[in-house]
């Protein structure tokens, strides 16, 4: 009998982290997310049958982008403080993510922000984008091997008038 | 027991710290770097850490000759460090704001390479190395037009032949006009 309360006391001890765990384990999209709701109170839409879409996008791209997540705010609160905004994001995605490009207006009602999280062998990368009253949050995950694989490929079959475009400006 | 407790956490702590130290921080933008900012229609950033270009140079391993070269030459890179200022009108910045733009890098460890004036337009250019023990260990850039002013700073040994490559990256076009002056300024030397 003692035997059997000591068990069931270590299954309890085991349970309750990974409990408390899975109830803390918010997604960095989601927590992104949800702080922008908070700061600037307005609702986030989310995109119905996202997780088919990105299911398809990652079959057609074979594997190239995947782990899709948009949400959409609409009829966003005006100009924002892009520092603000900045710090918000850099702080919810916590360390592994770096920003690698910003672009801010003075007028703060356009702001774009790009994080990347580069891993073993993909990328993750977390887009801000507010255009005067529509701010979109976009994450996936990209495998960059196979992007450059069709860029390389793009450029192939690109005829020769095109690709020095850029070359003679 | 306790002891055994403390080393593990000592030995973890320095193995730990090479690994820490091997990420080199790009230093903090200049003060009127902020200044620039606030006055700017719009500021572009682009920040490329060792750990993202690290990972970029993987990517970058083909059987294409350019490819092989901008690997060879991102690979050992600190950083690439871009910011773009655009001012909707001439004069919101004064030639007091780019100097200090310039003196901020105008230490013992940085050597002016090209320095290009049109005082009839007000642009100019500035390109600065930084030489460890006689190695090249970046690159300052610092290209000013009367409604824009772009800094781009890498940090790391370049080489001066690959440079031109990065031309083909965002934001990097002005590396090939540089890498042509590196080599008209050697030719020149060459025949003095």
């Amino acid at each position: 009998m003692r035997r059997l309360w000591w068990i069931s006391i270590a299954v309890v001890a085991l349970l309750v982290p990974v409990v408390v765990l899975a109830g803390s384990g918010e997604s960095e999209f989601d927590s992104v997310v949800h702080s922008i709701e908070s700061k600037y109170h307005v609702r986030a839409n989310r995109i119905p049958f996202l997780g088919v879409v990105s299911m398809i996008s990652e079959n057609t791209t074979q594997g190239g982008v995947g782990g899709l997540h948009v949400a959409d705010f609409e009829s966003f609160p005006g100009p924002v403080d892009g520092e603000e905004l900045n710090r918000l994001v850099a702080q919810k995605l916590g360390a592994g993510w770096g920003r690698m490009i910003r672009e801010t207006s003075s007028k703060g009602n356009e702001q774009t922000l790009i994080f990347v999280h580069p891993g073993e062998k993909r990328m993750g990368l977390f887009i801000v984008d507010l255009d005067k009253n529509e701010l979109n949050v976009v994450e996936l995950s990209v495998d960059p091997r196979h992007l450059k694989e069709s860029l390389d490929r793009y450029q192939h079959h690109q005829p020769q008038g095109e690709k020095d475009v850029e070359g003679s400006e | 027991m306790q002891n055994r407790i403390m080393a593990l956490v000592l030995g973890a702590a320095v193995l730990a710290a090479p690994a820490r130290a091997q990420t080199a921080k790009l230093p903090a933008p200049s003060p009127v770097e902020k200044a620039l900012a606030a006055r700017a229609f719009s500021v572009d950033e682009v920040t490329l850490d060792k750990n993202m270009l690290a990972f970029a140079a993987k990517f970058m391993a083909g059987k294409n000759k350019d490819d092989a070269g901008i690997q060879h030459l991102i690979d050992g890179l600190d950083g690439i460090y871009i910011r773009d200022y655009e001012f909707d009108k001439p004069g919101q910045f004064t030639a007091e704001d780019v100097e200090q733009l310039r003196k901020y890098f105008e230490t013992s460890e940085w050597s002016p390479l090209v320095r290009d004036r049109d005082r009839k337009t007000g642009e100019s250019t500035d390109v600065m190395i930084k030489l460890v023990n006689g190695k090249t260990g970046g690159m300052f850039i610092l290209d000013v037009c009367p409604k824009e002013i772009s800094v781009v700073l890498i940090l790391g040994p370049i080489r001066m032949d690959d440079l031109g490559k990065l031309s083909s990256l965002g934001g990097l076009g002005a590396l090939g006009t540089v890498e042509k002056s590196v080599q008209d300024k050697e030719k020149k030397g060459g025949h003095q």
